[in-house]
């Protein structure tokens, strides 16, 4: 479903405060010629500047499609629909979240309304994190948990506030929810911008690339409402037959806890590479070419999300294995 | 009327295709209504045409953005715009700006015997004939305003179902007719005693007036973009699926447990598009791949093809009130303006 149509939208996320605003006029600034719209919420920070700034009201609703976690912002729907009747292309469009928002009705709606999938691509998400306050905020909203787990870019700002070893504690509080996300140290938001914007992170393509930090999942978290990440490696061929029946019923129970999912997958008889990508219920799959010549064909699947101890993924994704 | 267009449909090419004028204006038709003889058409770079029997078509520059919403108000349009501005234009391109919200923009549209409104964000502004403005704010974004047939009810539609707002000698009341979701735009059955609204999901929902007994109309493997009513019984007839959905809306019941009547198949694509032939009880529908074809309300009645494919999805058709004239519309810019009246030979 990619063409050269689609209009790239960068999701930006964070707490109040983190920085958000000052990345925004960073990348309309400094991407001098590009035409960008800017959907912010009526309670978002002020002062951006651009031309086409619009608000959004964060209409959350639930899609009528059996999907009990699947919801969707119809207020980004009608402004998107509106945007895409103008004459002029835009280069690309930025949503930026309230701090308190759920990251995923703002991505599920790339995937599930038919005209916005048609008309745009969610390109990345980016979260921008306050390197002093990230801790706290993380014991006491669980919207920042979720705002790090869905990041495809973690922008870590104000690290020039903090001393290394609180430096390290919060990155390693990160790597935890998240080991996948590209995380960037910044002071005043000085990221390189073509690391923030343009990355195609949402394709499948991309999910190749995806190299976790660690390979063992962590189990000494303090209470189940954690966000925690696991990561499995196959160099046995799965089964596609099954690994379709264990990963689609899994999705169907279990995709309210289960925030993100990647995999590269090696199943038996089939000479290309599969790649999924997934949002809660929702995923994107497809064949993606050949493997490496002379390289080791193996299958890797990573999830992000709640309460993944009880769901015996190991022991789902082991009985995928053929023979 | 219905015999004589059956004469539309030629071999290979229509008589329409053969016969209208076509046009490339490079940016979306997002509006189109018709006064008189003439039809009104609005785009997305701002520009209003006007298009005239034996005419060419001549345009201005309304808006800085994307005509988002367009009304017939007596011999006035009403536009609201991406640009923030609610303007009222004569037939001779005269504009008038009846407000300016900036940055905000003026989502839709509406107009009874003088009264003319607008949304911007949460609020609807109401201008009375004595130029008395009103507003009524909501709790959220408004997507579609629209006043009953008989002008006592104004219904507002906004998350979580509409706030119909009703005349009283002094001042305006309002009720909530609720429904879990997002609602898009909002029409009055022409009795008055209906109301319904298409939503974000594949499905539209109606309530009846006077007690707010629920009608859900669901099945739709699409969003439904257009609705309209026609004929007599009158059926509400919409897209958003392979074929034009008509729902019946006679009787006390109206649709409640009664199925659709479903015409003018355009294959393996959606329509996108429903204007009505109300005398002839009639539809146009309009595809996505630019297929218009021509049904009575009939399953048992062929259609006609009226044009074919053209690869870029109908955004607008209009009949022009003196029947004359047909205009449709795509989101690449394209316009196709036709007589409907036989050729006499």
């Amino acid at each position: 479903m990619e063409n050269s149509q689609q209009v790239p939208v960068t999701v930006l996320t964070g707490f109040l405060g983190a920085g958000k605003t000052t990345l925004l006029n960073r990348i309309l600034t400094e991407q001098h010629g590009r035409k960008y719209a800017v959907i912010v919420n009526e309670f978002g920070e002020q002062g951006i500047d651009n031309d086409l700034v619009v608000d959004a009201d964060e209409e959350v609703f639930e899609m009528n499609n059996g999907c009990i976690c699947c919801t969707v912002r119809g207020d980004l729907i009608r402004i998107l629909s509106g945007l895409m009747k103008r004459a002029d292309k835009l280069d690309a469009i930025i949503v930026e979240t309230t701090g308190l928002a759920d990251p995923a009705p703002v991505a599920q709606t790339f995937f599930v309304d038919e005209d916005v999938a048609d008309r745009t691509k969610l390109d990345a998400i980016v979260t921008v994190a306050d390197a002093v306050h990230l801790s706290s905020q993380l014991e006491d909203h669980h919207e920042a948990e979720e705002q790090i787990a869905f990041a495809d870019v973690l922008l870590l700002n104000k690290v020039d506030l903090v001393d290394d070893s609180a430096l390290t504690r919060v990155k390693e509080r990160i790597r935890k929810i998240n080991p996948f996300a590209k995380i960037i140290q910044t002071t005043r938001c000085d990221a390189p911008l073509d690391e923030v914007v343009g990355l195609n992170a949402f394709s499948l393509e991309r999910v190749l690339e995806v190299e976790p930090d660690f390979l063992e999942s962590d189990h000494d978290h303090e209470h189940d409402d954690d966000v925690t990440s696991v990561s499995f490696v196959s160099d046995t061929p799965l089964d596609m037959d099954k690994f379709q029946t264990w990963f689609g019923d899994l999705l169907r129970t279990k995709g309210q806890d289960i925030l993100r999912s990647k995999g590269i997958l090696d199943f038996q008889g089939e000479e290309e590479r599969y790649v999924f990508q997934g949002v809660h219920m929702l995923m994107d799959a497809s064949p993606m070419g050949s493997w490496a010549e002379g390289k080791k064909r193996s299958s890797r699947i990573v999830f992000i999300g709640r309460n993944l101890d009880s769901m015996n993924l190991e022991e789902g994704f082991e009985n995928c294995k053929i023979g | 009327m219905i015999a004589d267009l059956d004469q539309l449909e030629g071999s290979n090419q229509t008589e329409l295709e053969k016969n209208g004028e076509h046009f490339e204006f490079n940016a979306p038709v997002t509006e189109a209504v018709s006064i008189g003889n003439t039809v009104v058409v609005g785009f997305g770079d701002g520009k209003i045409r006007f298009f005239k029997p034996d005419q060419k078509p001549h345009d201005i520059q309304a808006h800085s953005g994307v005509i988002l919403c367009m009304v017939k108000a007596e011999d006035y349009i009403l536009t609201g715009g991406d640009d923030g501005r609610f303007l009222q234009i004569s037939m001779d391109g005269d504009i008038e700006e009846i407000a300016n919200f900036g940055s905000r923009w003026v989502d839709s549209v509406a107009a009874y015997k003088g009264d003319r409104v607008c949304s911007s964000d949460k609020v609807v502004y109401l201008w009375s004939k004595e130029n008395e403005k009103k507003s009524f704010t909501h709790q959220s974004t408004i997507s579609g305003v629209t006043f009953s047939p008989n002008g006592k009810h104004l219904a507002v539609s906004r998350y979580g179902g509409v706030t119909v707002w009703r005349r009283g000698k002094n001042k305006w009341s309002s009720s909530n007719y609720s429904w879990k979701g997002s609602h898009g735009k909002v029409t009055f059955s022409p009795n008055g005693k209906y109301l319904v609204t298409s939503m974000q999901e594949n499905q539209l929902h109606g309530w009846r007036l006077n007690d707010k007994a629920d009608l859900a109309m669901s099945g739709y493997p699409a969003k439904i973009k257009s609705f309209n009513w026609v004929g007599d019984t009158p059926y509400l007839v919409t897209s958003g699926a392979s074929e034009a959905v008509c729902w019946p809306f006679d009787g006390k019941e109206g649709p409640m447990g009664r199925k659709p009547v479903c015409v003018a198949s355009g294959g393996k694509q959606y329509a996108t598009f429903v204007e009505s032939l109300t005398e002839e009880n009639a539809v146009f529908v309009g595809f996505k791949d630019g297929l218009v074809l021509l049904s009575e309300i009939d399953e048992k009645k062929n259609s006609i093809t009226i044009r074919n494919s053209t690869g870029s999805e109908v955004s607008a058709i209009v009949v022009s009130e003196t029947r004359a004239h047909i205009l449709i519309g795509d989101v690449k810019g394209n316009v196709t303006w036709s007589s409907i009246r036989p050729q006499q030979n």
